[in-house]
């Protein structure tokens, strides 16, 4: 984060005295208000009522840590959990590497540039039930348009969305098509901080493409790496919508994710107080990859030197 | 411009939202308005719609107002709105998700209520309309209609394979089933050389969603099968019962070959003529008459199949109406009760959404039976087993969920799982549900 440059007190003496210490706060403080009746307010509360019993309607009722103990026999949250780290740990690498390259196609001078950009960020603007309404039908066993062509090429088409071994995938790649143009848009800025003059250095030097990319371009983007990377899993570990048009967490249990989980559970299931506690459990694993980040922020192993 | 129209829009608005306030400040009588909630979304929406601007347009003095969206976000509303006491006055559902909020006490026993009403008596209904909606011994709510899975067919694919009439037990369906499947090579699935990969056109659909566990449920009951214990804590399953009626779904895809695996989209693949018949329920009715009108595709219906011969059974449900218990003002229940008893006898109009209005009066008129292909629909209506009415239904029963339903009917119609196994999971879950539930 940048650090603020404190404004020059004005020279004017008539406006002098309206200034004081406190007037960042000022500016500040309708941020915090909103930040604390809608984020730090309901965490707490949240953190509360994964202690209780409670349904909404009625009062709830304190139980310990009986939540906690419900979570480590629970088929259903271990499933929720298991597929959640595979469908992170697929989506985050596929989604950063593509984007990368995406990107750094998209960043060379020829014709197709403007068009492409538009292309691969459009898919991003669209609201996630329309991408999920949109792919249910792509991926389609029988009639849709990816098995069709599939099959036009002599490759059997695959059950997409109703084959518990294969629907994560289906999910998976729905996700990296309607992604990729924000990573993409990220690694775009980075790439154009870049200053031309290295690479006209290294060229005159007889470096080839190859190695521009790998010892100026990967250096170099280091940062925005990072940030699209820590970007990308925060955003896999939470993901619902996309999952909840196209599968309901099915065939059988196989898309099931921790935030549907919450969903159901606190939502439909009316036990707040179970949901509370598996959504604590997803703050914390979140809290893990903001601390690793913190931490690496720190070190400057991202390379972060401006 | 564009500015200018945006004024006259908002103004346009306010106005719109005053008229009605000013018309009725003048007749000097207190108006009041009822909130009324429901979850069709569909064209049977729309013709509720009409039905409700119907009786605002008789009755001045009380206004009703219908919300509609999805089921499942609308429940979600309701119970955060009767955490505040702000629910609405009328609350439409089906009779299986009652007990979950009548244990939570967000529903008003309608016994005292309906008391003196010459319309809502149990007479006027049938038994297997009434009744669902009575939990512990009291009324809570008041069925509009019935809806259960029949069975389509598609007359030109039946008058091409010489068939005269749909199937009506277990047995017809395989044998006429067979006649009607065909492969690439014009074989039939006991052909030699038949293809089961390379089917053009399959007899008829098998649901890879919550419908096929509807459809076990007919089964399963035609066996005279129970699934939950009486006192309402444990799973009451007959595993071979209950695997024998799956093992019948199952086969019909995996060793006859005469339904679709993971087929998806029902409708459309009986329209193209992919499958010779449909089960499904009466809601498709519009859909059929209007492919009849547009592209002349001939259909007609029959009963869902008996396959078991212990008692006829039919997967059903209905929509009924019920008085939410956290409302502003319950002085207003008198009124919503007037509301309903108009809804019961101006129901008709209901039919033409496909659904099966329960008000006898108007089930058993000469308009609804005389409407194309309601008849096998009516003719099920006593026969129609509804899931039961637990607190845990959802848990247990959701179709939006990784609930054990769905898992049980997904790894045995998708996966090819062993029925009893699949089952007896099955009831594990539902067990462990209701005992965390007990607590």
């Amino acid at each position: 984060m940048r650090v603020i440059p404190r404004p020059r007190r004005a020279s004017d003496a008539g406006t002098s005295h309206l200034y004081s210490r406190w007037t960042p706060y000022l500016f500040l403080l309708p941020y915090l208000l909103v930040f604390l009746l809608f984020r730090l307010g309901p965490s707490i509360f949240g953190l509360a009522m994964s202690f209780t019993n409670w349904s909404i309607v009625g009062s709830p009722e304190w139980v310990g840590t009986a939540n906690y103990e419900l979570m480590q026999i629970d088929p259903r949250l271990e499933a929720a959990l298991k597929n959640t780290a595979f469908f992170t740990g697929l989506t985050v690498p596929l989604l950063v590497v593509l984007s990368l390259a995406l990107a750094i196609f998209l960043n060379q001078p020829h014709k197709g540039r403007a068009i492409g950009r538009v292309a691969a960020f459009t898919p991003y603007v669209l609201m996630s039930t329309v991408v999920g309404v949109l792919w249910t039908w792509l991926l389609e066993k029988d009639f849709g348009l990816l098995n069709v062509y599939l099959e036009k090429l002599g490759i059997d088409g695959l059950p997409w969305l109703v084959s518990q071994d294969v629907a994560m995938y289906g999910i998976i790649l729905t996700t990296v098509w309607w992604t990729i143009g924000y990573g993409m848009v990220l690694f775009l800025a980075g790439l154009q901080d870049i200053p031309t003059e290295l690479y006209e250095a290294a060229r005159i030097d007889g470096a080839n493409s190859l190695r521009l990319l790998r010892h100026i371009t990967l250096p170099l983007l280091a940062p925005t790496t990072f940030v699209v990377l820590m970007l990308t899993i925060i955003n896999s570990f939470q993901v619902f919508d996309q999952v909840y048009v196209m599968t309901s967490g099915g065939p059988g249990t196989s898309t099931l994710t921790l935030v549907q989980y919450i969903y159901t559970t606190a939502f439909q299931n009316l036990r707040m107080g179970y949901g509370a506690a598996v959504a604590t459990l997803l703050f914390a694993i979140l809290i893990v990859f903001a601390l690793v980040q913190a931490y690496l922020y720190r070190r400057g192993v991202t390379g972060a030197t401006t | 411009m564009k500015k200018l129209g945006l004024k006259v829009g908002v103004m346009l608005m306010v106005l719109a939202l005053l008229l009605p306030s000013m018309a009725s400040a003048q007749d000097g009588d207190e108006v009041v308005t009822l909130e009324f909630w429901g979850g069709w979304t569909a064209a049977d929406g729309d013709i509720m719609d009409e039905l409700v601007q119907q009786w605002n347009a008789e009755n001045p003095n009380i206004q009703v107002t219908l919300t509609r969206q999805q089921w499942s976000p609308l429940f979600d509303a309701f119970v955060v709105a009767s955490a505040s006491n702000e629910a609405p006055d009328i609350l439409a559902m089906h009779p299986q998700e009652l007990a979950q909020f009548i244990v939570r006490d967000l529903l008003t026993p309608l016994d005292d209520l309906i008391a003196g009403s010459e319309i809502l008596t149990p007479d006027n209904y049938l038994e297997s309309a009434w009744q669902p909606n009575v939990y512990d011994g009291q009324l809570y709510a008041i069925p509009l209609d019935l809806h259960m899975h029949g069975l389509y067919y598609n007359l030109d694919l039946f008058e091409e394979a010489g068939i005269e009439a749909p199937p009506t037990t277990g047995e017809e369906l395989i044998e006429i089933g067979k006649q009607l499947t065909v492969d690439a090579n014009g074989n039939h699935p006991d052909d030699e050389g038949f293809d089961p990969e390379n089917v053009v056109q399959y007899a008829i659909n098998m649901h890879s969603n919550h419908h096929a566990f509807f459809q076990w449920w007919a089964l399963y009951r035609q066996l005279g099968g129970q699934l939950i214990s009486e006192d309402g804590t444990q799973c009451a399953m007959d595993i071979d019962k209950a695997a024998q009626a799956w093992q019948f779904l199952q086969d019909l895809v995996y060793v006859h070959h005469i339904a679709p695996q993971g087929q998806t989209d029902y409708l459309r693949d009986f329209l193209s003529g992919r499958t010779a018949m449909l089960i499904d329920g009466p809601w498709q009715m519009p859909s059929l008459e209007a492919a009849e009108e547009e592209t002349g595709f001939r259909w007609a219906s029959a009963q869902y199949p008996q396959v078991f011969d212990e008692a006829y059974a039919v997967w059903g449900s209905g929509h009924n109406l019920t008085l939410p218990a956290n409302v502003a003002d319950p002085e207003k229940r008198d009124e919503a009760i007037q509301f309903i008893e108009w809804l019961a006898a101006n129901s008709t109009q209901w039919a033409e959404a496909g659904q099966l209005p329960t008000y006898r009066e108007v089930m058993e008129s000469d308009v609804l039976t005389e409407m194309y292909g309601r008849e096998a629909f009516l003719a099920m209506m006593p026969y129609e087993v509804f899931l039961p009415n637990i607190p845990a239904y959802n848990e247990i029963f959701a179709s939006n969920a990784p609930t054990p339903m769905m898992v049980m009917a997904q790894s045995i119609m998708l996966e090819q799982a062993d029925p009893a196994t699949a089952v007896q999971t099955a009831c594990d879950e539902i067990t462990f549900i209701l005992q965390m539930q007990g607590q």
